[in-house]
């Protein structure tokens, strides 16, 4: 007996769409299949879900090439689309100062590498984001779905969206706030480098306080990323710079890391969301300040 | 000259038929050949249906007695013409048959009497006549195994001549324990004939929940049918006066008995068609490999029903056979499901369907169980039922149903409730939340989930 719940006729359906059950329910990290998850997500409820727009003859302009989207791809997009329809969003920029994390990380190099440990920023930045949420618990909540209720989550559990050549996948590590540095770097490592072969289990998705998507390895100065309902923002980075800091004397060369955060502005407001980023800039910055 | 078929459907029984008419309904040109000269096969001549007749004669017999046990109504000793008993189960038999004819009538189904042979991968002989065909459907079905060593003798019967109701012995012997021969002993005893039953193995219908087999084997027990499990025929001689076998096992002795049914089981007809001429794989047990589309190994040559394996159940059967002509018509079909439900029509009826404790057990899956009895259904005991249960095998974490074992009266029909329940994922909540009639018998199974989810108020 397998154990994806899937009614007859939905498994008649899909057989005949030559969907693959089994798969499409590790993709969408779930047990249950139901008739809709067959035909690409619930389209986004927007004004101008005009699909005339798309409805181009685009060779007339010059050579085309088909290529069908993938399920997960479809799936992907049908839940960004209504995120982005149903969430008012703001996005809120800031940046913090990255020397003390890179020292750290330079000073702890041989230990890193005897303990089989790579010593990311991003393990820091996740340690630092599940601080700040301990701190700000309004941050770390979810809104009902008819938004009368918000619930404190009582727990901080970080999503990490890492880029698979399948498309965007979003483990989390749990109870980050009560893991060390070096746990949750070697969590990070293991999620990412399993997540590439799609062999995350459905009970290592979902249930996230918070979102982080580090696009610092390639570039960028600053986006605005979509928030992963039910959470209520989501955090992402860009490359650090080094940048001429004026520290009342002189300019002194500092690397700074982008902060862009993204939040649901029914729950939170600007100036929240500009406390918190702020708090969370002072924890990237001193990172002893995380221990304590 | 040689006939061509475009979609060749081999035996004409619950599988085949249904196979034929999916075929020609989907728009094919179809044939459809078998050696009887009525259709349906094993199910509808001489099995599922025949027997059903006897079932339901014996059952009135059983319930006229029961009543002047406290009821207070009393019937004379019933008056048995065997005559028109057979003659009222041939009719039904035959009402079903000739709708059949029917409705291959309807669909232009070509029907053909004869037996197939192949003679090549696009090549079969019938009765001596050569046919071509595009497509194949093996859907020859299964016979009676004879045990090995014993006598020819008119008084040894398999299940098809104890259907033929000839007589009604004094003593009758039933080797055999299965669902075949409980459902013989249950006919037999009741029209008279003193039953022993001998079963190889520790209980009697091998495989279904132990619960359960106990209330039936003291219900048969109490109809006056002799039950000897872990018994082994050794002997066989064939007297004037009786047939004598010999026993071993926990019951050692010799029964003298009038006549002998053999229900051992059934083994694969698939050799008769001589698939290996074709190209088709097929193993010892005489069982020919398909997938979940019923594809054989040779391309455009399906099979379906018993000659692919167990259960060798007619319900199975007709999925398969709806399955093969979807397939071979171009659809993407498949019979993606283990759950095919089991049903010994014995008096109490034993029904049941996906895994049992022990099976789960065997796998290795987490499981619980969770039972209702039928002595607090109000229904059993205002319709005069006897003992019977409905237990569910779940899931402990997610609370879904893995598996649904129910005896007592009808346990059959209340059955589709649990194998629809498993199909769609449901779980103890669910069976326990949908509002079920009262007072009907299938509250039994919405009680057995509030039993274990500890919001039973009936118990």
């Amino acid at each position: 007996m397998t154990e994806i719940i899937a009614a007859p006729s939905v498994r008649s359906l899909a057989r005949e769409k030559g969907i693959d059950i089994e798969k499409l329910a590790r993709d969408l990290g779930r047990t249950t299949i139901a008739r809709e998850d067959l035909s690409g997500g619930a389209p986004a409820p927007s004004q101008n879900n005009n699909a005339a727009y798309w409805d181009v003859d685009h060779a007339q302009y010059g050579p085309v090439t088909e290529e069908p989207m993938s399920r997960f791809a479809m799936v992907a997009a049908g839940n960004l689309g209504a995120a982005n329809a149903a969430i008012p969003q703001v996005t809120h920029h800031d940046r913090a100062d990255g020397s003390a994390i890179e020292t750290l990380r330079s000073e702890l190099k041989t230990e890193a590498q005897a303990r089989g440990v790579k010593l990311t920023a991003l393990a820091f930045q996740v340690k630092a984001l599940a601080c700040a949420l301990r701190d700000f618990p309004r941050f770390n909540a979810s809104l009902s779905p008819e938004g009368k209720t918000l619930f404190l989550k009582g727990y901080v559990h970080i999503g990490i969206a890492v880029d698979t050549v399948h498309g965007l996948m979003v483990p989390v590590i749990r109870d980050a706030d009560k893991k060390g540095l070096w746990q949750i770097a070697a969590e990070i490592g293991d999620l990412a480098s399993r997540a590439q072969s799609r062999k995350v289990g459905p009970d290592e998705m979902g249930g996230a306080s918070m979102t982080i998507t580090n696009l610092g390895g390639i570039g960028g100065t600053a986006f605005t990323p979509i928030v992963n309902p039910p959470e209520l923002a989501i955090l992402g980075l860009t490359r650090s710079e080094i940048t001429p800091v004026w520290d009342g004397e002189s300019f002194r060369p500092v690397p700074m890391i982008p902060l862009d955060l993204s939040y649901d502005h029914r729950v939170i407001n600007g100036a929240d969301a500009a406390r918190f980023v702020s708090h969370l800039a002072g924890l990237l910055g001193e990172p002893r300040r995380m221990m304590i | 000259m040689t006939n061509h078929a475009d979609f060749i459907v081999i035996g004409a029984g619950p599988g085949g038929y249904a196979c034929a008419f999916r075929a020609a309904d989907l728009g094919r040109k179809v044939v459809l050949v078998d050696p009887r000269a009525t259709l349906g096969g094993v199910c509808l001549n001489e099995g599922c249906i025949p027997s059903k007749a006897l079932l339901h004669a014996a059952q009135v017999i059983r319930e006229a007695r029961d009543m002047s046990e406290g009821w207070g109504i009393t019937f004379g000793s019933p008056k048995i013409d065997l005559d028109a008993l057979r003659a009222r189960k041939d009719k039904v038999v035959g009402a079903l048959t000739g709708g059949l004819t029917g409705l291959a009538a309807r669909r232009k189904v070509q029907t053909v009497r004869g037996t197939a042979t192949f003679t090549g991968a696009n090549s079969l002989d019938i009765d001596g006549e050569a046919w071509t065909f595009d497509q194949a459907v093996i859907a020859v079905g299964s016979s009676p195994v004879q045990l090995p060593g014993w006598p020819e003798d008119g008084r040894i019967w398999d299940s098809t001549a104890a259907l033929e109701l000839r007589e009604v012995p004094d003593h009758l012997a039933i080797v055999g324990g299965g669902i075949i021969g409980l459902e013989m002993a249950t006919v037999y005893s009741a029209l008279g004939a003193q039953v022993t039953v001998v079963e190889l193995s520790d209980q009697i219908a091998t495989g279904a929940d132990p619960d359960a087999v106990r209330i039936l084997h003291a219900a048969l027990e109490a109809h006056d049918v002799t039950l000897h499990t872990a018994t082994k025929v050794s002997a066989v001689k064939a007297k004037a006066k009786a047939i004598e076998l010999t026993c071993e096992g926990s019951f050692e002795g010799t029964l003298n008995a009038g006549a002998v049914i053999q229900s051992v089981g059934r083994r694969s007809n698939g050799p008769l068609v001589l698939p290996e001429k074709a190209g088709v794989d097929i193993d010892a047990r005489g069982i020919i490999a398909v997938d979940q589309s019923c594809r054989t190994n040779v391309d455009g040559i399906f099979a379906i029903g018993d000659v692919t394996g167990n259960p060798m159940l007619a319900h199975r059967a007709t999925h398969q056979g709806h399955v093969a002509a979807e397939v071979a018509c171009g659809h993407a079909a498949a019979l993606d499901t283990d759950l095919i439900p089991s049903v010994a029509y014995t008096n109490p009826e034993m029904a049941w369907v996906g895994q049992t404790a022990a099976q789960a057990k065997a796998d290795g899956r987490a499981h619980k169980v969770a039972s209702f009895p039928w002595a607090a259904s109000g229904r059993n005991l205002a319709s005069g039922g006897g003992d019977g249960l409905s237990k569910l095998v779940y899931c402990p974490d997610t609370h879904r149903l893995l598996g649904a074992t129910i005896i007592g009266s009808n346990a059959g029909e209340l059955l589709a409730e649990c194998t629809l329940a498993i199909e769609m994922g449901a779980t103890l909540e669910d069976l326990a939340l949908s509002v079920h009639a009262h007072p009907t018998v299938s509250e039994t199974i919405a009680f057995a989930a509030e039993r274990a989810l500890g919001t039973l108020t009936d118990l």
